[in-house]
């Protein structure tokens, strides 16, 4: 591998107005094995959710990074997460998506853990003839380094040398709670996996959500159609009418410590959203200003690899890097438990047409990633111009809103729809560049 | 009606429907469907068991109105959507009919492969589905009133839309 200089990826002079980044964070094969060693199995990362593991003994299987991993409650009811990689001789010990299971038997000769990963038998031990340094080794499967649950989401990290996962989040809890305490009761997922993957570089899929600047010119054709149904026989199939489209109505942004950041809308329809039916109860449990914001859209990113959106309905998007040029997405659609079943049934509805790699506005955005990873290649374009929209609107000062929900983020940007802000991207972008720095050795800037 | 009968109209339907979608003759396809049709491929619910109630669980496509369908044409004919602007080349091959009465109705199960060519990343891959098509009589003739496709692979590359599928 060529030597990468992390600190020529980001040309980052606020003060002259310029942000500018190179192509090749997006395209470079090497970089991108170092963001997997460094960023994606070297520090926390989201994993599942609590509601996943519900009982003693249920699991499910997933990767942090390229390295695959068991998250189970053991029978005593503690949850855990290590590595689905037998200590004898490396097989997987689970290919199963999830389930509940006492013991994982691993198929190659047979040795046993239990749901807390510890091991419980070796086969014919005695007979083994084995030598006394073997009874000295540790036969457990290989836990991750950190493992945490923030009110249900469950991150691990297989770097010890982390921050505590609360310090981590900072103050983007605050949206993470926007979502928990929809419900009485705490969120469930709604059953049915979707799994994609597209052509195109992560960051993508991350700058992607947190860019209102492409929601017309991408989405024309859904918001046409969106158009037509208010007035054909559509008012039969009450769908999503995003506010994305009111030029006037409010937008902004925060950009929050360690890469989290979050794109906000005011919401001049909040009875098209499934939790509109609950409204009066919602507002007796958390008041006005937070169901106010549980209505407005919400795009959050908790760097590098969760995304919890609320538009058209609620989706956890989780993000895994296969390469510079390829990356796979799991989704999941998850809801306050015990809502009814009519307004159940409208966000999957809702989830479906917007969200699905079969809906009307998510293949719009994946298509175009591959469009951009393929125009990404050219040399001649190197830098790429897409980071200064709002930056010469002065100093970011702290926003109306984020006076109003009691944060102090790093930045924070409240304006008429028109800005379409590109400054949210840097967030993410300089936490990539700190992390990579430190983790190659250089001072973090 | 005998077997043989509803074997014959069953998969001649399907062959129509794999041509028409094939051809992109879409105002054909959609008068193959009822009035009132649904349109469905489930997701999983775990490795082996699909999601079986479209309104307490997530499909990876329902569509439950000729309006939606139509829709969907409009988007593909809008050229304002880059899913769908470039549109691939594909060959939906039916096999494995099995065709019943139930009751007025004629229910044919089959596999249906469809061969999808994405022009300009010059790639392929294959859907590779089970599916159940529920036909009524109406008029002289027979219509689909439900299409039900278990899609087996369910990673998707990219996208998936009612054309590749
Ligand atoms: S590799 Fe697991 S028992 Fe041998
Ligand atoms: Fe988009």
């Amino acid at each position: 591998m060529k030597p990468i200089d992390i600190e020529k990826m980001i040309d980052d002079r606020p003060n002259d107005g310029i942000f500018r980044v190179h192509a090749d964070i997006f395209r470079n094969e090497d970089l991108c094995e170092l963001e997997l060693k460094h960023i994606f199995e070297g520090n926390w990362v989201f994993v599942g959710l609590e509601c996943q593991v519900a009982k003693p003994d249920d699991f499910f299987t997933t990767y942090i990074g390229r390295q695959p991993v068991i998250v189970a409650r053991d029978s005593g009811g503690k949850i855990n997460a290590f590595l689905n990689a037998c200590r004898h001789r490396g097989a997987m010990v689970c290919q199963a998506a999830a389930g509940t299971r006492k013991h994982f038997v691993c198929p190659y000769h047979g040795w046993a853990y239990d749901s807390g990963g510890r091991n419980v038998s070796i086969p014919a031990l005695a007979e083994g003839a084995y030598p006394p340094a073997f009874a000295k080794e540790d036969h457990n499967l290989r836990p991750v380094a950190r493992f945490g649950n923030y009110r249900g989401f469950l991150f691990a990290s297989l770097n010890a040398d982390v921050l505590p996962l609360e310090d981590h989040l900072g103050e983007a809890r605050t949206f993470i709670d926007l979502v928990v305490d929809q419900g009485e009761d705490g969120l469930e997922i709604v059953p049915g996996t979707v799994n994609y993957t597209f052509n195109a570089n992560w960051k993508l899929q991350i700058e992607n959500s947190a860019d209102s600047y492409h929601f017309v010119p991408t989405h024309l054709s859904y918001i046409q159609l969106l158009g037509q149904r208010k007035t054909a026989e559509a008012a039969q199939r009450p769908s999503y009418l995003s506010n994305f489209r009111e030029v006037d109505a409010r937008r902004g942004s925060f950009t929050f410590a360690h890469g989290h950041n979050v794109l906000w809308g005011a919401n001049d329809n909040p009875e098209s959203r499934p939790l509109y039916r609950d409204i009066e109860s919602v507002k007796r449990r958390v008041g006005e200003m937070k169901t106010k914001w549980m209505f407005y859209t919400r795009n959050l990113l908790i760097f590098p690899n969760l995304q919890l959106l609320e538009n058209a309905s609620l989706q956890i998007r989780v993000n895994r890097p296969l390469g510079a040029g390829k990356t796979e997405i799991t989704t999941y659609c998850i809801a306050p438990k015990g809502e009814s079943r009519e307004a159940r049934t409208l966000r999957i509805r809702q989830y479906e047409e917007f969200f699905n790699p079969s809906g009307l506005a998510t293949p719009d955005d994946t298509v175009i990633f591959e469009s951009c990873h393929a125009g990404q290649q050219s040399d001649l374009v190197d830098w790429q111009q897409g980071y200064m929209r709002g930056l010469g609107a002065g100093d970011p000062a702290i926003s109306p809103e984020a006076v109003e929900l009691g944060v102090t983020p790093v930045a924070s940007i409240s304006s008429s729809a028109g800005i379409c802000d590109e400054t949210l991207f840097h967030g993410p972008l300089r936490e990539w560049r700190a992390r990579l720095t430190r983790a190659l050795g250089g001072a973090p800037t | 009606m005998t077997g043989d009968e509803a074997h014959r109209i069953a998969a001649e339907l399907l062959y129509r429907e794999a041509l028409f979608l094939d051809e992109r003759r879409w105002d054909e396809w959609l008068a193959l469907y009822d009035a009132h049709p649904e349109f469905w491929v489930p997701a999983w619910r775990t490795d082996d068991t699909p999601t079986a109630d479209t309104s307490t669980e997530v499909s990876l496509l329902y569509i439950a109105s000729h309006l939606e369908l139509a829709e969907r044409i409009a988007r593909v004919r809008s050229g304002k959507s880059a899913a769908s602007s470039s549109l691939p080349r594909t060959a939906h091959i039916v096999s494995n009919v099995l065709a019943e009465m139930e009751g007025d109705a004629i229910v044919a199960r089959s596999v249906i492969t469809t061969q999808i060519f994405n022009i300009p990343r010059r790639e392929q891959h294959i859907a590779i589905t089970r599916c159940e098509h529920r036909l009524a009589a109406v008029g002289d003739g027979w219509r689909i009133k439900r299409k039900k496709m278990l899609l087996l692979n369910d990673y998707i590359p990219t996208m998936m839309d009612f054309y590749t599928i």
